[in-house]
């Protein structure tokens, strides 16, 4: 790495803790120039999404949809992952930091390990299975997860005998019993930190029996039991007996708002709907109708699709909800466990169950905590990072980001959303050293094939004793040599050793091979590593195959030897057979428009294109009205009491002084051609049709915002004292002293929200009109407020402000869908008559101001969802590429977007999801060309019949009939699935790198087996 | 374009059961476009049949081509080389029936099968699914009924408004058939031509059609 | 995981099931291959939004096929599962070979021996 030159600022970052939120931090900056360390005390990254079975709301699987993002952070040349390490402190400042380095010893070098696991398999100790949460045991030389990154095993010194069999056996001379710990630094620009929380330990909470009944687990610990990988195999068993359990019960809010067992006032934000997704998929796992119940205060699905999610759970899946609060957990017989709650109305009830989940919450550990302190950074009262909602990510000390479950707690894709936010920060005062530290490859020009006969080289890997102690490697090897076309054989150890890939180039140049197959482990974990071999040798790295002799062979045929070896040879040749019909094929690369637009100039929009602009990328800024703001012109005050007003105008200020915006206001966008990196949008004047200006740029960011829904009940528009929230903070702000005089107000909650016709939470509502509340409460401390609600949704730190709001004395009162509050105005005064649950009657309260919590809706946008044809959800809000992981990305490559057009948001995440939409545009914008896989999708024009099946059947809408009069697929928009190729009538379209005729012949040579072995002479 | 469907693989398999090689023959005209007998589906035929044969122990070899179309004798010529080089006991042909008899004009002592039942003439409503829209009547009148035709679309035909079998739309023989005099009119009521269907349209003069026996178009302009 | 299953199971993949195509499960039939199935993942969940659907159908295609030449559909088949159902996997391939068992030997080679047998 190049030496830290005068005062320039280093060009890399150093990230502290993997998890998703880390990984994904570390992947956005090294995508967009910045050399990454990612620092993590674990032997492997990943933090807690390999542990979970499912994700809510849309239950994919969690390892499935996390594991890419490991192999990506792992394989990227720009991420250098540092495990089993600690930051002890760090010195300097912005631009300039040294960070110092505890590296704990992990006893085997992960340079030389494999990951074969021989040592796991002959360690004679077992140790607690921290990854199973302690349900099962595992060895002391062990790996946390098979899909763990990096894939290299670890000894656990604290169990571990020193017996000395797995050094004796490790082939790969991995094992270094003799390491130490080590200090050492790195000199790095800016810290992001993602150290991630805790989960709540419940031994404190002995009236639940956690402690000492194996039938009451944690969430956590549930989780594992519902998963695959888990320590049952995702049978549902409980832990008692292995018996499936016919009950089981959740218990809300362990560890989580409650200042009594711990001082955890604040709310964890995810277990409800984390405890509705464990009952469903239990269910699901159960092959008994299988009762399930939740206890739970209030019900906070506030997410995008959560509320339809909890529908669905007690609609479709019969899942129970109980609003109660529970006091004891009781072992009863037969390793059941009795529940004794208070229901709503103060009635004591109690009920038995299987099995019983303690809803665990998150806290800093202690851990992080220290190490917040030793870096000096401030935390809240709760130990987590304080931030401010208009910087969300940065911490107290400059230079130094927070993003992730340490800024309070929050579910996966707000997570992913901060830490591209802490990216896109982090990025910001580094800009000039863009690229300075970054790796490229350097290689060797490509050696032309074409029109050569195929000379096949075969390298088959004995895998250490993975592959060469089960199947025969000698006799594949022999039988590989007499193969079509194969020009050189040989077996391996390991064939991914470093000596083994130099050798494998030197063969290359030696005998002129031209094509070669590697049989050995997998190639989702070892492919990208023999392509970038072949290619240092020269050859087009697509004249690689794969034949799968370990994961596929070997460790699935352990007990059938001579049937793995046999499977073996059906393998390699097949490999050969296609290896012989590769073609290398050209990665298309084609330069970029360096510029991005943004639509809409709410305070996404803005916070969007001015950190696009402070990293230098122009961009232009497109507002439908003439004026910037958008909604956040009618806010007052953030909960916490930050000034809006004046943060919005001094943000208006900057985006119009700044040297690299344009902005268009009175401007929509109409028409938009081309591809990621390559766009050209028709922009119009709103008011004269006629004025028409086109801009190219590289990325779009759609935040075209959203408004708050006019109410059609409560006398609202009929009566003059019924307001909305942003009506009541409009007057607030013209004159508070108004509402001076003001004896009675009540607000209603989910006005036109979670109803059957608008069936999401607008998430922001509750804490909106508890602050409100407040404020009027403030004005007159002796006015009568009464809140009336369905739940109280007051996620993460906002639960202060109901605890301070029920302080101050503010009547919450609950009423339900089907008892609606009802307003009259008859006498004169205004009446809200509303059934009280806890009393079990009804109040008529007589108020001088009622305030309507009104839905968020989306801005319609229809010439935005038509021009950059992107889609919307049921209730109009754009839909992302992926919920969990891709929150800020759209389907389409490069377009991206933020703001209330995502989901209702508070201003602070509205700023962190900008931030993260800037970032993502800016591993577009960063890179001088971009350069697309070669696995497309070809049309042959003589072929074509122009019969429109691939024009129908692509999932993307990229092919098109071409001018010239037959389908052309850009591959620029192609995503190489072949879905158009398996159907096209003509066999006009062929999917490069897999062709009908690679397929079929690799098909032909499997099933030749008894052709293969009458002309081997057997 | 011509709307045409493969035959049972049973049938095929009974036309062919005493040959040993032949040679199928594609199309790429409106048989691909209605996935009936393009190149793709000359693989799938020929893969079909090999396996069927296999497995009565009587393996059968099957050479494919293509043909840019099987309605003019020049791209008929392109079977020449093939079959005069190779011993085909037959020729199967997937176009419409129109290729076969090409096929068996161009070769005078090969036998030649149709893999495919011609349907009609008909478009696509959706992939995957057509219908039928004309019949070749020979003298379209269909601007008399809001632009859909009664004669290929209606199940008898009928020039004058609907049968007594017409309920809710669909037609009585099956409820997946719209009443195309229900479509008539309600295009001509949105086209404000509802007064036009009081004119009686006078019984057709079928001679156009099939009645004046097998046509034929000539055009002195283009013939050589 | 390293969970046994049959070795005769011999794996060739494939970008997406999407790009599975008619002609590739008959060409496995043709060639002799006694079964033939599509593991994709689980419906609703393809990375290429339709293609595992799309699959599906070309699936019971060739079911409908093979049952007009008399051959069991049963030996081609598609099954759902995502990245993280291991166990799921091997145990589709020990359901698949215990089916296959039961159906015996593909006709295809049966029928080639019986002919070779006769002459």
């Amino acid at each position: 790495m190049a030496a830290k030159s005068g005062n320039s600022k280093v060009g890399s970052v150093m990230v502290v803790g993997a998890g998703i939120a880390g990984i994904q931090a570390s992947l956005d900056l090294a995508e967009s120039g910045f050399y990454v360390h990612l620092v993590d005390a674990s032997p492997s990254i990943g933090g807690l999404m390999p542990q979970l079975d499912k994700t809510f709301p849309t239950n994919d699987c969690s390892m499935c949809i996390v594991s890419p993002k490991l192999v990506d952070a792992g394989r990227h040349l720009n991420i250098n992952i540092i495990s089993n390490t600690e930051v002890d402190f760090v010195e300097g400042e912005v631009g300039n930091f040294t960070a110092h380095l505890v590296n704990h010893p992990r006893f085997i070098d992960p340079v030389k390990c494999t990951g074969c696991g021989v040592c796991k398999q002959h360690c004679p100790v077992t140790a607690v299975n921290e990854f199973n949460e302690g349900l099962d045991r595992r060895a002391a030389t062990y790996i946390k997860y098979p899909q763990a990154v990096p894939l290299a095993y670890a000894i656990d010194r604290e169990t571990c005998i020193g017996c000395g069999l797995c050094e004796k056996l490790c082939l790969a001379k991995a094992v270094v019993y003799a390491e130490e710990e080590r200090r050492s630094t790195l000199e790095v620009g800016a810290i992001i930190l993602a150290p991630g929380n805790e989960v709540f330990d419940p031994t404190a909470f002995d009236t639940y029996s956690y402690a000492h009944h194996p039938n009451v687990v944690t969430s956590l610990e549930f989780e594992r039991i519902l998963s695959a990988s888990g320590p049952y195999q995702g049978h549902l068993m409980r832990p008692y007996d292995r018996e499936e359990p016919k009950s089981v019960a959740w218990l809300q809010c362990v560890g989580s708002r409650d200042i009594n067992h711990c001082d955890n006032g604040y709310c964890s934000a995810v277990c409800c709907m984390y405890a509705i997704k464990e009952a469903v998929i239990a269910k699901e796992h159960s092959h008994e109708p299988l009762d399930t119940a939740i206890f739970f205060m209030d019900m906070r699905t506030y997410g995008k699709d959560f509320e339809k999610y909890y529908e669905r759970a007690r609609e479709e899946h019969g899942v129970r909800f109980i609003r109660s609060r529970v006091h004891t957990v009781d072992p009863v017989e037969e390793g059941r466990l009795k529940i004794i709650y208070t229901d709503e109305e103060g009635k004591s009830l109690e009920e038995e169950f299987d099995m019983v989940v303690l809803s665990s919450g998150f806290q800093p550990s202690k851990r992080t905590v220290e190490l917040a302190e030793r870096l000096g950074i401030e935390l809240n009262e709760h130990n987590f990072a304080e931030t401010s909602s208009f910087e969300p990510v940065k911490t107290s000390r400059e230079g130094i980001f927070v993003c992730g479950a340490f800024r309070d707690p929050k579910d996966i894709p707000i997570s992913v959303m901060e830490a591209s936010a802490a990216a896109a920060a982090a990025a910001a005062p580094l800009v000039e050293s863009r690229f300075t530290l970054t790796k490229t490859k350097e290689l060797p020009a490509e050696r032309l094939v074409a029109g050569e006969e195929p000379r096949v080289g075969v390298f088959v890997c004995n895998c250490g004793i993975n592959i060469g102690g089960y199947a025969d490697v000698p006799a594949v090897r022999d039988y590989a040599r007499n193969l079509p076309n194969v020009v050189h054989v040989e077996d391996n150890l390991f064939t991914c050793s470093q000596d083994t890939q130099e050798k494998i180039r030197e063969v290359i140049k030696e005998k002129d091979i031209n094509r070669v197959v590697v049989a050995s482990c997998s190639p989702r974990t070892h492919e990208p590593m023999f392509q970038e071999t072949i290619r240092e040798a020269g050859l087009n790295k697509y004249l690689f195959e794969m034949a799968n002799i370990r994961d596929q062979d070997t460790w699935v045929h352990q007990n059938d030897p001579q049937g793995a070896t046999q499977k073996a040879k059906d393998l390699v040749r097949s490999a050969v057979a296609k290896a012989a019909l590769l073609d290398p094929l050209e990665q298309t690369v084609l330069g970029l428009n360096k510029v991005a637009l943004v639509v809409g100039g709410g305070v996404a929009g803005m916070v969007a294109a001015l950190s696009l602009a402070d990293q230098g990328f122009p961009v232009h800024l497109v507002e439908k009205t003439g004026e910037l703001g958008g909604n956040a012109l009618k806010l007052r005050k953030t909960w916490k009491g930050e000034d809006i007003g004046s943060y919005v105008k001094d943000l208006v200020a900057r985006v119009q002084s700044h040297e690299h915006i344009t902005l268009h206001t009175n401007t929509q966008v109409v028409a938009n051609t081309g591809f990621v990196g390559n766009f050209d949008t028709i922009l119009e004047k709103v008011d004269d049709p006629e004025q028409k200006t086109t801009v190219q740029h590289g990325v779009s960011i759609v935040a075209t915002g959203g408004k708050e829904s006019r109410p059609t009940e409560y006398l609202y528009g009929e009566d003059d004292r019924v307001l909305t929230a942003l009506e009541l903070d409009s007057r607030l702000k013209e004159d508070g002293n108004g509402f001076k005089n003001v004896n009675r107000a009540v607000f209603i909650q989910c006005v036109g929200s979670r109803e059957p016709e608008r069936p999401y939470c607008s998430k922001i509502c509750c804490t909106h009109s508890i602050e409100s509340a407040l404020q009027l409460k403030e004005l007159n401390p002796d006015m009568n407020v009464y809140i009336l609600y369905r739940d109280i949704r007051t996620y993460g730190f906002r639960e202060e402000l109901y605890k301070k709001a029920r302080a101050k004395g503010i009547i919450f009162i609950r009423y339900s869908l089907e008892r609606k509050p009802q307003v009259s105005n008859g006498s004169g005064s205004l009446q809200v008559q509303v059934y009280d649950p806890i009393l079990g009657r009804d109040l008529v309260i007589p108020a001088d101001a009622l305030v309507l919590a009104s839905a968020v809706l989306p801005n319609e946008a229809k010439e935005v969802v038509r021009a950059l044809k992107v889609n919307q959800n049921a209730e109009g809000f754009f839909l992302e590429a992926h919920m969990k992981l891709r929150p800020v990305d759209f389907g389409s490559d490069g377009l991206f977007l933020c703001g209330l057009a995502h989901y209702p948001k508070s201003i602070d995440e509205a700023i962190a999801q900008a931030q993260a939409a800037a970032a993502r545009a800016a591993t577009v914008l960063a890179k001088d060309v971009i350069t697309l896989g070669a696995v497309k999708a070809v049309v042959e024009p003589d072929k074509c019949a122009v019969c429109l099946t691939c024009v129908r059947t692509c999932p993307f809408g990229v092919p098109y009939i071409g001018e010239d009069g037959y389908a052309v697929i850009d591959p620029a928009g192609c995503h190489g699935c072949g879905a158009c190729v398996a159907e096209c009538p003509g066999k006009a379209i062929s999917l490069q790198h897999f062709t009908d005729k690679q397929l079929i012949a690799k098909t032909e040579a499997l099933l030749l087996k008894e052709i293969g072995e009458a002309a081997a002479g057997k | 374009m011509v709307v045409a469907e493969r035959k049972p693989i049973e049938e095929i398999l009974d036309m062919i059961k005493e040959f040993d090689k032949v040679l199928l023959t594609g199309c790429k005209g409106c048989v691909t476009v209605c996935n009936a007998g393009g190149e793709k589906e000359v693989g799938i035929l020929a893969s079909a049949l090999k396996i069927a044969r296999k497995k009565e122990g009587r393996e059968i070899e099957i050479d494919e081509i293509t043909l840019e179309r099987q309605c003019d004798p020049e791209y008929i010529d392109q079977l020449e080389d093939p079959i005069s080089k190779n011993n085909y006991d037959a020729v199967l042909s997937m176009a419409c029936s129109v290729g076969p008899q090409y096929i068996a004009k161009r070769f005078d002592t090969v036998l030649v099968y149709p893999m495919l039942n011609t349907s009609f003439i008909g478009g696509s409503l959706e992939h995957g699914v057509w219908a039928e829209f004309c019949q070749a009547c020979g003298s379209c009148a269909i601007h008399n009924f809001g632009g859909l035709c009664p004669i290929a679309r209606c199940a008898k035909s009928l020039m004058n408004g609907p049968c007594g079998g017409s309920s809710g739309g669909k037609c009585e023989i099956s409820p997946e058939t719209d009443c195309v005099w229900h479509l008539i009119y309600e295009r001509m009521s949105r086209l404000g031509q509802l007064d036009k269907l009081g004119n009686v349209v006078m019984f057709k003069d079928w001679t156009t059609s099939r009645d004046g026996g097998p046509r034929k178009i000539v055009r002195e302009d283009l013939k050589q | 995981m390293r969970l046994n299953y049959p070795t005769n199971i011999r794996i060739i993949n494939v970008p997406c099931t999407g790009r599975v195509d008619i002609l590739h499960l008959l060409k496995a039939i043709e060639d002799g291959a006694d079964g033939v199935y599509v593991v994709g993942c689980l419906e609703g969940d393809c990375h290429y939004l339709t293609g595992n659907l799309k699959a599906r159908k070309r699936v019971n295609y060739v079911k409908k096929l093979l049952e007009e030449m008399g051959i069991e559909p049963g030996r081609v088949e598609i099954y759902n599962l995502s990245a993280a159902q291991g166990p799921r996997f091997a145990e589709i391939a020990r359901e698949f070979t215990a089916r296959i068992k039961e159906l015996g030997p593909t006709p295809v080679r049966a029928g080639g021996k019986a002919k070779e047998k006769a002459a």
